[in-house]
């Protein structure tokens, strides 16, 4: 096959990918603030688009992905390193959509590690894979980072509900608030913040895996950095599938798991950024999917009465065990679709393309958009407590 | 057999260390500054109208109490600012503090 359109096909497929990654985590920081109506949910998307396009552009360093270092093969020098790399991307892609379909918060990254450590196993035998670097690397954080994340939004918590706590008899006698609501301003911030840290992890790990690819077929030399429209490419991907907003996952992260409330909101989204920008910092890549679902399940777990829903915990912690298999296995079995020869590539793009109908299909049976994320909720509360003449004026301009 | 002890368990330990830390901090500040908000507001309410001497004090409790809010909200501010700056020396485009 002609090399120029592997390329342009497995640049495509990454886009695609890139572009599921948006729209899949763009629940890690806007489910929260939509669910206390800290922001609207196409506000708060634009909000997280904006920030992760801006995350992309601020990554300079070429391809941190770990996914290299938990395979023994050099991907750049490897003879069929392209369609390994488009099997690799097209498990991921599929587990991402199967998850996003299913509402769960499963890890993008865990997926493209899972596709491309599959993909390497059908390519290059089990020798190619580096076992302890997976474990290290991958199994370990996935297993502490929302638990690391839990505790410190149940603590945050508990202290941000101390801090402002009023009894009734006083807020009664002296007509005070706790003026909780304001943690709503706080959470534009805090939320933004963890979009912006998105952007920077994960938009790069597409933006490596293509460098990747025009590397081993020789369209870029080694020594070049990522090529200048390689970044806009990987940006605009991420920016406009997180400006899709992956409205499923964001109902089950801001509704589903626990009833949130903007204190709530705010403690669970610092907890998230603190410990997202604290292993980064230290060297390690945790899943943002990870960190925000524990960091929610750790605030629904601080507020005084409140409950966590364990059922839709559970579905989402098998969901997180399933990732780096089911993706690898999807890896693996395209990748010996890709090796039929003459046609391999071809079936696995129509297979492929085929699947993807059939997941949007399916999601257009029962379509979930902003208007399904709690927010009319919240909408009504406030024309609930309008004044008269707000009411009068609002009535007006309605009719 | 993967070798646990290969691990780097006190850089997890750092990074659970400084996740609970930071979340506290920045937390209990932003708390607190919401606290004295809505008690400088509440102040205001009573002194609004007020000529008496227990007006005067009511706007100086009121402002004092402003004041610590903003000042603890500026300390939420700088935590932002310095994750910005994380993420900047993370990717490169700033060199780390005490790099040569």
């Amino acid at each position: 096959m002609d090399p120029v359109f592997i390329v342009a096909l497995v640049v495509v497929i990454a886009l695609f990918f890139d572009f599921t990654n948006g729209f899949h985590d763009t629940a890690n920081a806007m489910a929260t603030p939509i669910a206390t109506g800290a922001l609207k949910p196409k506000t708060a998307v634009a909000i997280a688009a904006l920030m992760n396009l801006a995350g992309a552009f601020l990554s300079t360093a070429v391809a941190k992905t770990i996914s290299v270092s938990m395979l023994n093969v050099d991907l750049s020098a490897f003879k069929d390193g392209a369609i390994l790399v488009l099997a690799g991307l097209t498990g991921a892609i599929l587990w991402n959509l199967a998850t996003w379909l299913l509402g769960l918060p499963s890890s993008s990254s865990h997926a493209l590690f899972g596709g491309l450590i599959g993909s390497t196993l059908a390519y290059a035998g089990a020798a190619a894979i580096n076992g302890d670097k997976i474990i290290e690397k991958v199994l370990i954080p996935a297993i502490l980072a929302p638990v690391v994340a839990g505790i410190a939004a149940w603590f945050a918590t508990r202290l941000a509900y101390i801090a402002t706590a009023r009894t009734q008899a006083t807020r009664k006698k002296s007509g005070i608030s706790t003026g909780r609501s304001t943690f709503k301003l706080g959470q534009v911030f805090s939320s933004s913040l963890v979009a912006l840290a998105h952007g920077t992890n994960d938009a790069q790990k597409t933006m490596g895996v293509i460098t990747l690819v025009l590397i081993a077929t020789g369209f870029q030399s080694k020594d070049a950095g990522v090529a200048v429209w390689v970044i806009f490419a990987s940006a605009a991907a991420i920016a406009l599938g997180t400006y899709m907003g992956g409205w499923r996952i964001i109902k089950t992260l801001g509704a589903g798991l626990s009833e949130i409330k903007p204190a709530q909101g705010f403690a669970a989204e610092v907890a998230s950024g603190s410990t997202i920008l604290a292993s980064s910092a230290l060297g390690f890549a945790l899943s943002t999917t990870q960190v925000s679902s524990g960091a929610i399940i750790g605030s629904g777990l601080g507020r005084k009465g409140g409950a966590v829903k364990w059922g839709k915990a559970g579905q989402i912690v098998i969901g997180w065990l399933l990732t780096l298999p089911a993706a690898g296995l999807i890896g693996a079995l395209s990748a010996y679709i890709t090796m039929i020869p003459g046609v391999g590539t071809l079936i696995l793009l129509v297979a492929t393309s085929a699947v993807v109908w059939v997941i949007w299909r399916i999601s257009q049976r029962n379509k979930i958009n902003h208007q399904h994320v709690g927010v009319a909720a919240v909408e009504t509360a406030g024309k609930a407590v309008l004044s008269p003449k707000k009411a009068a004026k609002a009535k007006k301009g309605k009719n | 057999m993967f070798d646990l002890s290969t691990i780097a368990w006190s850089s997890f330990l750092e990074v659970a260390g400084t996740a609970l830390g930071f979340s506290a901090v920045i937390a209990l500040a932003f708390a607190l500054g919401v606290r004295l908000l809505t008690n400088a507001q509440h102040s205001a309410s009573l002194t609004k109208g007020k000529k008496s001497q227990a007006g005067s004090k009511n706007a100086q409790i009121e402002a004092l109490n402003r004041i610590g809010a903003y000042l603890l909200f500026a300390v939420c501010f700088s935590a932002l600012a310095y994750g910005l700056y994380l993420i900047l020396v993370i990717d490169g485009i700033l060199p780390a503090a005490g790099a040569k």
